[in-house]
C-alpha cells in the first residue's frame, strides 16, 4: 500500500520445522496441518457469507422471488429483471444522483483533504493536538453526525438559518428543497471525511524523502513548482489510493441520507444503495432488487478491484 | 519551510485554528444542545453555552424511552463481532505471515478478502437476509443479536487479517525460532509468544472491529426488527417527519459517540494504519 499504513514489504523467511521429526511422523496431524487449519474458519465464513449469497443473488436475478412463511420460493424470468432497472426511470436518474454525490464527494474531499495536510506538514504549532482532534469527526457514528447536522440545517430552529438572517438574508429549506437537499447532505459527508483523507496524506507527507526538496532548494525551485515537480509526483501513488478508498465509500452512501431524508424530498437523493434498499426492504421486490445489485455489483468489482490490487502491490509472501 | 515571512506564519496559524473550530463546531452544537431545556433550546439568540444545564434529556432518553436497552444491543453485537474477527482473523493473518503455503496462495486469499470487503454491502444483504429468514436447525438468526454480530464479524475478518500481518511481521523471528529449537510446537509457539508479543496490536484491532460494528447501519437496520434493534437504528427511528424531539436527538448523539470516542482515544496510534481499511464504513 505505497507508504500508507502497514508496510508488508520485508522480504520472509519461513520458521523452519523441525524436519527430522516431520520425516519420522512424530508430528500429530493437526500440528503438520496447522497453516491449513488456521485459515479454514476464514475460507468458511468467506463461503458462507460472501460465496453462497453471490450464487444467490445471481440466482435471485434472474427470479421473481416471493416470500412466503416456509421461506423463499423463486420462479425463473430469465432476463425480466435486467430489462425492467434498463428501462426504470427511477434507476436512471439513481445512477444520476450516485455519481455526481460520489464525483462531487471525491474531488472537494480529496482536494480539501490534500490542502489542510500540505498546510500542516510545514513547521506548524500544535499539529500533533490538531491531527487528535480530527479524528473526532472520523469515528463518529454517522448516526450522530446526521442527528446534529439535521438540527443544524433546521428551516426554524436551526443554526445556518439563524446565522442568515442575522445578515438580512432570506431562509433556505437545506432539507426540504429538492434542488438543495442532495447538496446539503454532500456538505455532511465532506465534513466526516475530509479529515480522514487529511490524516492518510498528511502521514504519506510526513514520510516522504528529504533529498529532492533539498535539490529544489538548491535550484532555487519556487513553492509551487517544487509542488509540481516533487511533491505531487512522490504522492501519486497514494493520492490514488486514497481517491479509491473515497470513490468506493462515496458510491455506496446510504446512512446519512437514509437517517436526514429517507432519501427525499421525493426520491431526489435516491443513490443507487438507497434505490436498492427501497426496492427490497420496502417493496419486497427481491427480485428484481437483485438485478439492480448484480449490475450495481459489477462496477463495483471493477474500481474494489484496482483499488486492491494497488494496495497489495507491496505485499509478499513468506519465501519459498 | 524556507523563507517564511512573520505575516505567513501568523496567517498560516489562524487558517488553521480557524479550520480545527469550524470541524470541532457542529460536535460542540451537538453537546451544548443537549443539556438545554425545552425553553433555552429554541431561544434566539441561541445559548453559546447552556445556561442551566440539565440532564432531562438524557433521562428521558435513556430511562423514559428506555434506550439503554438499545445501548446494550449495540454492545453485545460489538463484542460478537470483534471477538469473531480477531479470533479468525488473526489466525488467517498468523497463517500468511510465518508459514509456507502453496505459491499464490497468500496473495489470492488476501485478494479474495480485501475484494469482497469492497462490495457495497446493499448487495450481499437481501441474500443474508433470505437465509437468516430461514429456518435452519429450527433457529432463525434474523433480529438476534448473535445474527448480526456475525455479519457485522464476517465485514471485519479483511481489516484484521490485514493489520495483523503486520503486527506478526513486526516481533522478531528469533523468539519463535528458539523456542522451535526448544521443541515447542507450532502452536504452541503462535500461543506462547506471537500472540503475547502481538498483544497491544490485537487489542488496537479489537477496538476497530468494535468502532466499525457500533457505527454500522446498513446491516443492522435490515438484519434487526425490535429484539435486537441497535443504538444507532434506534436513534434514527426517533426521527419523523412532524415531530422531532431535538432535545432528544442531541442527547441520542452524544450517548452514541462517547463509547466510540473513549476506544478511539486508548488506539489512537494505530488508528492510521487500520483507516486505509476501516475508513470504508456503512
Amino acid at each position: 500500500m505505497a507508504t500508507i499504513g502497514t508496510s508488508l514489504e520485508t522480504e520472509e523467511r519461513e520458521l523452519e520445522p523441525r524436519d527430522a521429526m516431520a520425516a519420522s511422523g512424530g508430528i500429530p496431524w493437526w500440528e503438520r496441518n496447522l497453516a491449513w487449519l488456521l485459515v479454514a474458519p476464514t475460507i468458511v465464513l468467506l463461503i458462507v457469507f460472501a460465496i453462497v449469497p453471490t450464487i444467490m443473488l445471481v440466482r435471485f436475478a434472474f427470479s421473481q422471488v416471493l416470500l412466503q412463511r416456509g421461506g423463499i420460493k423463486t420462479v425463473g424470468v430469465g432476463f425480466d429483471n435486467f430489462a425492467r432497472a434498463l428501462q426504470d426511470p427511477l434507476v436512471h436518474d439513481a445512477v444520476g444522483i450516485t455519481l455526481r454525490w460520489v464525483v462531487v464527494v471525491t474531488t472537494l474531499e480529496v482536494l480539501l483533504g490534500l490542502g489542510l495536510a500540505l498546510l500542516l506538514a510545514g513547521n506548524v504549532r500544535g499539529r500533533g493536538i490538531f491531527a487528535s482532534l480530527l479524528i473526532i469527526p472520523i469515528i463518529m457514528p454517522p448516526v450522530a453526525v446526521s442527528v446534529a447536522w439535521l438540527f443544524a440545517y433546521d428551516y426554524t430552529f436551526g443554526i445556518f438559518n439563524y446565522l442568515l438572517e442575522q445578515v438580512g438574508l432570506a431562509p433556505v429549506r437545506w432539507l426540504s428543497d429538492p434542488a438543495i437537499a442532495l447538496y446539503s447532505m454532500m456538505a455532511v459527508d465532506v465534513w466526516q471525511a475530509t479529515p480522514f483523507v487529511f490524516l492518510l496524506l498528511y502521514a504519506a507527507i510526513l514520510s516522504l524523502p528529504r533529498d529532492p526538496y533539498e535539490a529544489a532548494a538548491i535550484d532555487g525551485a519556487g513553492r509551487w513548482h517544487v509542488f509540481r515537480t516533487v511533491t505531487l509526483p512522490l504522492l501519486g501513488p497514494v493520492l490514488l489510493v486514497v481517491v479509491l478508498l473515497r470513490f468506493i465509500d462515496a458510491a455506496r452512501a446510504f446512512d446519512k441520507i437514509y437517517v436526514m431524508t429517507r432519501g427525499g424530498p421525493g426520491t431526489s437523493a435516491y443513490t443507487m444503495t438507497l434505490t436498492i434498499y427501497n426496492e427490497a426492504f420496502a417493496k419486497f421486490d427481491f427480485g428484481y432488487a437483485s438485478a439492480l445489485s448484480f449490475l450495481f455489483q459489477i462496477v463495483m468489482i471493477v474500481v474494489g478491484t484496482i483499488y486492491v490490487k494497488r494496495a497489495l502491490a507491496d505485499y509478499s509472501a513468506p519465501a519459498e | 519551510m524556507v523563507g517564511e515571512s512573520r505575516f505567513e506564519w501568523w496567517a498560516k496559524h489562524l487558517a488553521i485554528a480557524a479550520i480545527a473550530i469550524l470541524i470541532l463546531l457542529p460536535v460542540y452544537w451537538m453537546v451544548n444542545m443537549s443539556f438545554k431545556d425545552k425553553a433555552e433550546f429554541i431561544a434566539r439568540p441561541p445559548t453559546i453555552v447552556a445556561q442551566a444545564p440539565t440532564l432531562d434529556n438524557y433521562y428521558d432518553l435513556l430511562v423514559t424511552q428506555k434506550f439503554y436497552r438499545y445501548g446494550i444491543n449495540s454492545l453485545e453485537i460489538a463484542i460478537i463481532a470483534a471477538t469473531l474477527a480477531v479470533t479468525v482473523g488473526t489466525m488467517a493473518a498468523y497463517a500468511l505471515a510465518r508459514f509456507r503455503l502453496p505459491k499464490n496462495f497468500h496473495y489470492h486469499l488476501l485478494f479474495t478478502a480485501l475484494t469482497v470487503r469492497m462490495f457495497p454491502p446493499v448487495v450481499t444483504i437481501i441474500p443474508i437476509y433470505a437465509l437468516y429468514t430461514t429456518r435452519i436447525f429450527g433457529f432463525r438468526l434474523v433480529d438476534t443479536q448473535i445474527g448480526v454480530g456475525l455479519a457485522h464479524g464476517f465485514v471485519e475478518i479483511p481489516l484484521v487479517i490485514w493489520m495483523m500481518i503486520g503486527f506478526f511481521r513486526d516481533i522478531p523471528r528469533d523468539m519463535e525460532e528458539a523456542a522451535l529449537v526448544d521443541g515447542d510446537s507450532r502452536f504452541a509457539v503462535l500461543r506462547k509468544i506471537a500472540i503475547p508479543l502481538a498483544a497491544p496490536g490485537l487489542a488496537a484491532t479489537f477496538i476497530l472491529v468494535f468502532i466499525s460494528s457500533w457505527n454500522e447501519f446498513l446491516m443492522a437496520l435490515i438484519l434487526t426488527q425490535s429484539k435486537a434493534q441497535t443504538l444507532p437504528i434506534a436513534v434514527a427511528g426517533q426521527i419523523t417527519q412532524y415531530d422531532i424531539r431535538y432535545g432528544n436527538m442531541m442527547a441520542a448523539g452524544v450517548v452514541t459517540t462517547v463509547p466510540v470516542l473513549v476506544l478511539a482515544l486508548l488506539a489512537q496510534r494505530h488508528l492510521t494504519r487500520g483507516l486505509a481499511l476501516g475508513g470504508v464504513t456503512g
